[in-house]
């Protein structure tokens, strides 16, 4: 039983990596219609960021979680700026191959810059060890990632639902054209919801940081299974996203303690079957075929 | 419609004229051979063939090149004016870990760069691949990066050679020596594919000959970077071993959580295959007290030592076993090469078989005739605390010298030659 | 956002009828000079590249049947690439048969897996039917990794023996193994090209550029989409096999995700709906990537995603498709010019 425990929390951490990065290309197709395929490769700039600011300039941990997704804001709006605004446009194809070609050379540069054997990062001071309740010993890290990415997850929430930015961000992402003929500017909007969304995803970066390896390839496999996160979420969901993500997690941890062998084909199992069945998702809207 | 069929018309004809063409045949064309000179091309030409740009550019890389080179050297140093290869090029690409890359470019450097050896090709998978090609092509491969025993088994040829380490040597070092250290109970981690599996073989083969137990085997899949729940598995019992079989980025991770989960006081980590890259980029405190079997260590005595300082001179980092391994091989190489008068590679080879050999890195190492597996003395590590540490990549304590009769196994049946 | 825009025409010019007409003696003169170009590639360029040329340009074709001419984005055909990959491999080494019929029985696995695989898919559009095609790819990558004692694994299939009839040139000499296999690759590329130009083509650009409509013309669209895809995944197959035959190795990378990214580059690249497009950008990129390799640069991905990224946002149409659109253009002004 407690093994299970172990499990759950294990699942629900790495959960909550997903949960963040897909929160971010939830909202980045909801208001763009971009899927973003350069996620993942953010998600490993946001480590990257981390650990390099640790070593040259000794931002510590607390501080990076601040810092890193400020920068990669930045970097978002500097994305959307120079890159991706131009084909909004057209077909959600063009975007998705140019985000796809913007991942090769990311990861290539960091490779070129940083080799690959990986840098280093500890688990910051007070976080480290393990936390025993009754029987069970659970990594602190893990129970602070878990609760970081919920808490991160609910104010992404409340900022959505109690704000006006927020309405605007729902409304695009659930219901476009009744939106726009409403006449509110949605334009306007996209740079700062992308570099937002961009954001999200170097977050999830730092929290990784300190229990994953940080290498140049530390995204390429996430950003597969972050896509099969957001269809089981629903396109366009938000809580869709968050669910999913929380809920890959934990299958990928019961899949890979339970029956390892077929661990990585469940998520990919369970997202055909979605598409299958409920095309829009546990959360989605209605496709319009 | 007679546009149509024309083209069509067209088509058609090109195709069978190709098929036509190609099952002609005939014509000249295919390898130059040797014609008048001693030497292929008047040179021998010393491909490098490993991860430049990956998980292993550190551990071998493009500073193998270096080593390389310093072989060269020092081979015309020794001969002079009597060495038989005045011409000596080196070829180097990239295979990125990949074993398909590792076929292609195996083949283009023995056929398009006119390699007469290729070296080092580390990551199993991409070994086997070089080993094809090379008897295929009929041009000697010595292999340094790599684990896998196949290479001496099953993929055993004339023309290939298994220089530095594999699995076994690595199992029967870390596992019998750690058995003997009191470590008798142990839980095995190791990922799910052939690497993994071959050492999770080994190594319960060696723990339980040397009176040890194994209390669990847990697969692992292939990559991964999530290895909580199996840590959690493996501590359960509380063994006095865990035994990691994962390699690169997966150790790196591997080792991050199970520091994280509180292990590191709770059980000796014995980790299958180590690099003193891994111990670099993770940071000595993480791997304090892990035990490992290396195939060379840079200052674990002062010949070593000066060679480091020559290799540190030209490359500002202190070298690997792999780094001194290519020396080796190609040192050992040119003195075939000059024993035998030519490049050819059916000469070079009666040449190495059966040499025993004492340099820089092979200490009582022997090229063994049966299998082309070359003993040497090996060495169990085991990795120092943060004070210990005196200078730069002064990683490692040497506990014991495993003497090269023991570290390897025996021919093995699968090997036709 | 809904995906009516994958199937929606938001650029002027994916296949349309060629400007040329049927007996202008234009299409002559690039079929042939496209001839000799594959008849001289591999005196230019090492065979062995030169055969992978011709192999990713079939795969290429492959996509953009599916792509530019039924408005599909498939993101798993690795899936039929590989997976025939290994099938022809495996015939390969246990019969021992000549190598063509090594690649068609690769091609025939191919088609096999993509009826249920396209049956399952083509009940959505857009970036769903994407997603659904990467998955099942992933399966097709996990089967393929797990049973390792039919595939070699980790370590690949390996040692495959390049057979045909017995004649040693080309089973030896990478240089007459180009001929050979080229002969094969001609074959999938006729077929694309009959494909295309054929009434069942017709219906498939009709469905492409608005279903709704074409159903309410009576036709079956998801059938049409199944064949499509199955046709489109044994040209895959073709090309996959002969692929593995040369390199006398199949590996896991043949059926990864990253292979199915950088087929739909080399598509767009060359210019989607053109189907020629395929041959020219897979042309490009593979000698490109040669290229730099052998020149010893590292970081080459950076180059390739650089350029990949400036195709997408400066030359959208492709080398294929912005070509065509230039001499398209010239030929409409010269209609239109008043006569004297």
């Amino acid at each position: 039983m407690s093994a299970f425990i172990q499990y759950t929390l294990q699942g629900l951490a790495a959960g909550g990596f997903y949960a963040v990065s897909a929160l971010g290309l939830a909202v980045i197709f909801g208001v763009l219609g971009v899927v973003n395929f350069s996620h993942g490769a953010v998600y490993m700039l946001g480590a990257v960021l981390a650990a390099v600011l640790l070593a040259e300039l000794n931002v510590n941990f607390w501080l990076a979680l601040v810092i890193v997704p400020i920068i990669m804001f930045g970097f978002g709006v500097l994305m959307e700026r120079a890159l991706v605004r131009w084909l909004l446009q057209l077909d959600p194809l063009y975007n998705f191959l140019l985000t796809f070609g913007l991942t090769l050379v990311l990861v290539e540069a960091v490779k070129q810059r940083y080799g690959v054997s990986g840098l280093p990062y500890q688990i910051p001071p007070g976080l480290g060890g393990q936390v025993t309740v009754g029987s069970v010993g659970l990594p602190t890290y893990a129970i602070f990632a878990c609760l970081f990415s919920v808490v991160v997850c609910v104010a992404v929430g409340l900022l959505l639902t109690r704000t006006r930015i927020g309405m605007i961000v729902r409304a695009a992402t659930e219901a476009p054209e009744r939106t726009r003929a409403l006449g509110i500017n949605v334009g306007r909007w996209v740079t700062p919801v992308f570099g937002f969304g961009i954001a999200l995803a170097g977050l999830a970066g730092v929290l990784a940081a300190p229990s994953r390896a940080i290498t140049a390839e530390m995204g390429s496999n996430f950003v597969i299974i972050l896509f099969a996160v957001v269809v089981i979420g629903g396109l366009g969901s938000i809580l869709g996203a968050v669910v999913a993500g929380f809920l890959v997690g934990l299958v990928e941890a019961y899949g890979v303690a339970y029956a390892p062998a077929y661990a990585q084909i469940v998520i990919f199992i369970m997202m055909a079957l979605v598409i299958l069945v409920r095309p829009a998702g546990l959360f989605g809207r209605e496709e319009i075929a | 419609m007679s546009g149509r069929k024309k083209v069509t018309g067209a088509v058609a004809m090109a195709a069978s004229a190709s098929l036509a063409l190609a099952a002609c045949g005939g014509g000249t064309g295919g390898p130059q051979t040797g014609g008048e000179s001693k030497l292929s091309n008047d040179k021998v030409i010393i491909g490098l063939l490993n991860d430049q740009s990956g998980v292993y550019k550190d551990l071998s890389g493009p500073n193998s090149a270096v080593a390389i080179q310093m072989a060269i050297d020092d081979y015309k140093a020794k001969y002079g004016n009597d060495a038989v290869a005045k011409t000596i090029e080196i070829v180097q690409a990239d295979h990125q870990n990949k074993p398909d890359v590792a076929n292609t470019k195996a083949q283009e450097m023995y056929d398009r760069q006119n390699a007469d050896i290729i070296l080092d090709v580390p990551t199993s998978s991409a070994a086997l691949a070089v080993a094809t090609q090379a008897k295929a092509k009929k041009k000697l491969f010595i292999d340094i990066g790599a684990a896998t025993t196949a290479l001496t088994g099953a993929s055993c040829n004339k023309y290939t050679f298994h220089w530095a380490y594999d699995t076994y040597m690595l199992a029967h070092g870390t596992g019998a020596a750690t058995v003997k250290n009191g470590g008798k109970t142990w839980s095995i981690v190791y990922p799910d594919y052939a690497f993994g599996q071959d050492m999770n073989k080994s190594f319960t083969t060696a723990v339980e000959g040397a009176g040890g137990k194994i209390v669990q085997s847990i697969p692992t899949p292939f990559p991964n970077d999530n290895f909580s729940t199996f840590i959690t598995k493996a501590a359960a019992d509380n063994p006095d071993v865990v035994g990691i079989m994962a390699a690169g980025g997966d150790l790196i991770n591997f080792v991050k959580q199970y520091n994280q989960a509180g292990m590191q006081d709770k059980a000796t980590l014995a980790v299958g295959l180590m690099f003193i890259t891994d111990i670099h980029s993770l940071g000595v405190e993480q791997f304090s007290g892990t035990q490992f079997t290396d195939a060379w260590y840079w200052n674990f005595d002062d010949e070593n030592r000066k060679w480091a300082d020559r290799f540190t001179e030209k490359t500002k980092t202190r070298p690997s076993f792999a780094h001194a391994g290519n020396y080796s091989a190609a040192l050992q190489y040119l003195e075939a090469v000059q024993a035998a008068g030519t490049d050819a590679a059916d000469a070079v080879v009666a040449k190495l078989e059966g040499k025993k050999v004492n340099d820089v890195f092979l200490r009582n190492g022997e090229i063994r005739a049966a299998d082309h597996r070359v003993l040497h003395d090996s060495y169990l590590a085991k990795v120092k605390t943060k004070d210990q540490v005196k200078e730069d990549w002064d990683y490692q304590e040497i506990l014991t010298t495993i003497p090269a009769a023991e570290a390897f196994g025996p021919v093995s049946d699968a090997c036709k030659m | 956002m809904t995906d009516q825009q994958l199937t929606a025409r938001t650029d002027v010019d994916l296949a349309q009828p060629s400007i040329l007409s049927r007996r202008s003696p234009w299409r002559y003169v690039l079929l042939l000079a496209g001839l000799a170009v594959l008849v001289l590639l591999p005196y230019q360029i090492y065979p062995p590249v030169a055969m992978d040329i011709l192999c990713w340009g079939l795969f290429a074709i492959s996509i953009d049947l599916l792509l530019g001419f039924t408005g599909l984005l498939s993101f798993g055909h690795a899936a039929f690439w590989g997976g025939s990959a290994y099938a022809t491999g495996i015939i390969a080494i246990k019969t021992g048969v000549p190598f063509p019929l090594a690649v068609l029985g690769g091609a025939v696995f191919a088609m096999v897996i993509a009826v249920p695989i396209g049956y399952l898919s083509v009940r959505r559009t857009g970036i769903y039917f994407a997603m659904v095609t990467l998955a099942f790819a992933q399966m097709l990558f996990f089967i393929v990794n797990q049973w390792r004692s039919l595939t070699g694994g980790e370590n690949g299939l390996q040692n495959i023996p390049k057979n045909f009839f017995g004649v040693e040139a080309v089973e030896t000499d990478s240089f007459y193994f180009y001929y050979a296999g080229a002969g094969v690759i001609l074959v999938g590329i006729l077929i694309a090209w009959r494909v295309v130009n054929s009434p069942f083509g017709r219906v498939l650009t009709a469905i492409r550029d608005n279903p709704a409509r074409a159903r309410a013309l009576g036709y079956d669209v998801e059938r049409y989409k199944i064949v499509a895809f199955v046709i489109s995944a044994g040209l895959a197959g073709l090309a996959g096999g002969v692929f593995s035959i040369s390199h006398s190795f199949a590996s896991l990378q043949e059926v990864g995700w990253t292979t199915s990214g950088k087929v739909v580059l080399i598509t767009v690249l060359g210019g989607i709906g053109t189907l020629w497009g395929g041959l020219v950008g897979a042309g490009v990129v593979v000698y490109l990537e040669d290229y730099l390799a052998s020149a010893g640069i590292s970081g080459i991905a950076m180059i390739t995603g650089a350029i990949f990224v400036l195709i997408v946002l400066l030359f959208r149409h492709g080398i294929w498709g912005t070509a065509r659109n230039l001499v398209r253009e010239q030929v409409i002004e010269r209609r239109n010019r008043p006569h004297r």
